[in-house]
């Protein structure tokens, strides 16, 4: 059999096993304060029981036997609480307001009993009612009992007793029924979430939590989880883009691919026609395919992971140097300017090879749209932040202000760089891997028009100062 | 050269084969790991072409076994992996070099021959001769027809390796990888102008060019 589903709940159990607990604890208390009040109580009966014992064995040492049983007979008649049996030596009643003693065996030393006593009450029932009281044997071997009757003693005892069960009753009540009304309230929210999740299972990624702004710890959770459902569901649409995006820039080559291919094959059967210079154009356009094909898949998989793999600390200016020896000829080879300026020990912490591939992009690019006799310079210095930024200025024409978050996008090429071979994806893969190490990519004007010459473009890849 | 070729892609294993074989080598192949130890067992192979994912033993298991068995032919891995930490995965398991799928034959071919040489140069050579052309190893000097040639650091790794691979073709990828040991695809052709300044340094000036250019797959240094 399952339980009902509040009764499963973890708030529940946890009512339940508080109360648990509660009552334990309860119930020592309750047994303490019994046996404190109950023992108080009989300590002062036995106090009041051998005071009018030693105040009958005073008047016996007045006056023997005879004032005894004077006193005694008044005493049993007054209002005293006390119940009184005078005896002889050898247990036989003389006089007193009980019948005969309730010791048992008594041997000459001093005794105590506890007994009961019988009354009727107004309603003519029979009533017992406890007792206790001391038997002394006097100087001439009468025997004296005094007793008292103690239900009122414990009547009272009983009261506070009964006082203290039913506070720990509504205690135990109120504590179920408060947890009931807690458990239900988590349950209740932890529902929700759950609801989320199933939703979120079940393929809708739109499904979020709800917040109710108490801000507490199922808000934060909530909160959690809808941020992470936010990522996710960027994620995805991003992975859905560059599929489309794959999709979109394979298809325009791999179609130019297999015309050329089908064109070269009804050429070379017809006996005509250049084979050779179609595969060899057929090769290049594999090879272009590869590259946007490898160059998305990187992209996609620093986005996947959220972090480069394999972070070493080393000096930027270390990669900033290979990289200036790797252009430098380059640069010179198109009638282009190089500079490079490094601040010294610095330190950065990263892949180094993706940040090479980076660089590569962007000086890939500079040089591409720089025109001869224009001028490149690769910078690495700090920022007065901490940060580690490498940047390469050129005198090109620049990227305008419009268009420079755009650029940064897959696959968008600006309207005149169409003609210059290129993918468009080079800055969309810095901008993966300046993410992927908790850095960001900048695009700024260069240093501005110079004649016929500029305004240029200042690309800047910032990574965070290493820990 | 005897070539082991253990590669679960029969197709491609076929197009591999053809090549080689064209380039005057002998090929033996194996379609998984398992069948590619026991061909290592059955005779000496000059190179091997290992594919990483393979049904039944995969290359690095191979490789492994074989290098724990104390077999130290050289071993190219081939694989559709090819993020850097599959690169260096690769290396540890005993990898000689790796190469990521899809590739171009001509690379292919280049990074096998300069495998196989790479197991003859054992020693520590102070002194290269190729044709001409004398690299001082220690005194870091290059001299053709006893003429000095004036070369910067990056030059006369390029022209060391170049030299130690002599009559071989080297692809950019390779030199951008082994000389300047990275790993990145530039798009314009920086390989080239470092060539071409190396080349107007060593050929400029004398008969015969040695540094040639092979279309389709890189360069070749001739005697």
């Amino acid at each position: 059999m399952r339980l009902p589903r509040l009764f499963r709940t973890t708030p529940f159990r946890l009512t339940l096993l508080f109360l648990a607990l509660f009552a334990a604890a309860a119930s020592a208390f309750l047994a303490y304060i019994y046996l404190a009040t109950a023992g108080e109580a009989t300590r002062r009966t036995d106090e009041d029981i051998g005071r009018e014992m030693r105040a009958l064995q005073a008047a016996y040492e007045r006056g023997g036997a005879n004032v005894l049983n004077q006193s005694l007979i008044e005493r049993a008649a007054s209002e005293r609480p006390f119940l009184y049996l005078l005896m002889t030596k050898d247990g036989k009643r003389i006089s007193g307001s009980i019948e005969e003693s309730p010791v048992e065996e008594f041997t000459g030393a001093p005794a105590r009993a506890s007994f009961s006593v019988t009354d009727i009450d107004v309603n003519g029932r029979e009533r017992k009612h406890p007792a206790r009281g001391f038997q002394e044997q006097l100087r001439d071997g009468e025997i004296l009992f005094v007793g008292a009757d103690i239900s009122e003693d414990q009547a009272y005892v009983l009261k506070i007793v009964r006082a203290l069960w039913g506070a720990g009753a509504l205690v135990i009540v109120l504590g179920l029924l408060g947890g009931l009304l807690v458990s239900r309230n988590v349950s209740r929210s932890m529902a929700g979430l759950a609801d989320v999740v199933t939703a979120v299972r079940n393929g809708d990624l739109e499904a979020r939590a709800q917040v109710r702004g108490t801000r507490d710890e199922f808000d934060e959770l909530a909160e959690g989880l809808n941020e992470m459902l936010d990522r996710l569901e960027r994620s995805m649409a991003g992975h859905r883009h560059a599929g489309d995006a794959i999709a979109h820039d394979l298809r325009s080559p791999l179609t130019r691919l297999r015309a050329r291919l089908e064109t070269a094959y009804l050429d070379v059967e017809a006996g005509k026609g250049n084979a050779e210079e179609a595969l060899a154009q057929a090769l290049e356009d594999t090879d272009g395919v590869l590259k946007t094909f490898g160059a998305v898949l990187s992209i996609a998989r620093l986005q996947a992971a959220g972090q480069a793999p394999d972070q070493n600390v080393f000096d930027p200016a270390e990669l900033g140097g290979d990289m200036a020896e790797l252009y430098e000829p380059v640069c010179e080879d198109k009638g282009l300017d190089f500079a490079a300026e490094f601040a010294v020990d610095l330190q950065v912490r990263g892949n180094r090879e993706f940040l090479a591939q980076a660089l590569a992009n962007i000086l890939d690019n500079a040089v591409k749209y720089t025109p001869s006799g224009g001028a490149i310079m690769l910078r690495v210095r700090r920022r007065s932040s901490g940060e580690v930024e490498y940047s390469v200025t050129d005198t090109g024409p620049g990227v305008p202000d419009g268009d420079r978050e755009r650029v940064v996008e897959r696959f968008v090429r600006l309207e005149n760089s169409r003609s210059e071979p290129g993918s468009g994806l080079g800055l969309s893969l810095v901008a993966a891997v300046a993410e992927a190490h908790g850095g960001r990519l900048e695009l700024a004007e260069g240093p501005g028009k110079v004649g016929e010459m500029g305004p240029g473009l200042r690309v800047a890849l910032i990574l965070p100062r290493a820990a | 050269m005897r070539i082991l070729i253990v590669e679960d892609d029969l197709e491609a294993a076929e197009v591999m084969d053809r090549g080689l074989t064209e380039a005057g080598h002998e090929c033996v192949r194996a379609p998984d790991g398992e069948d590619g130890l026991a061909a290592t067992r059955g005779g000496e192979f000059d190179v091997m072409i290992v594919d990483r994912m393979m049904p039944r033993m995969d290359g690095v298991t191979m490789v492994q076994t074989i290098r724990r068995e104390g077999d130290q032919t050289p071993v190219l891995f081939l694989s559709a992996l090819g993020e850097i930490t599959d690169r260096v995965d690769g290396l540890k398991a005993g990898g000689d070099d790796y190469l990521v799928k899809p590739y171009a034959f001509a690379e292919l071919i280049a990074r096998v021959e300069a495998l196989s040489r790479r197991r003859e140069t054992g020693s520590v050579q102070t002194l290269l001769r190729v044709g001409e052309l004398e690299m001082d190893l220690i005194g870091r000097a290059v001299h053709r027809q006893g003429k000095e040639i004036d070369l910067q650091p990056r030059e006369f790794q390029l022209l060391e390796f170049m030299m130690r691979h002599a009559g071989q073709s080297v692809t950019r990828t390779m030199l951008l990888e082994k000389v300047w040991e990275y790993h990145f695809d530039p798009q314009t052709n920086v390989i080239d102008v470092h060539i071409s300044r190396l080349r107007s340094k060593i050929d400029k000036g004398f008969d015969k060019p040695m540094l040639q250019t092979v279309r389709g797959a890189g360069y070749r240094l001739d005697p």
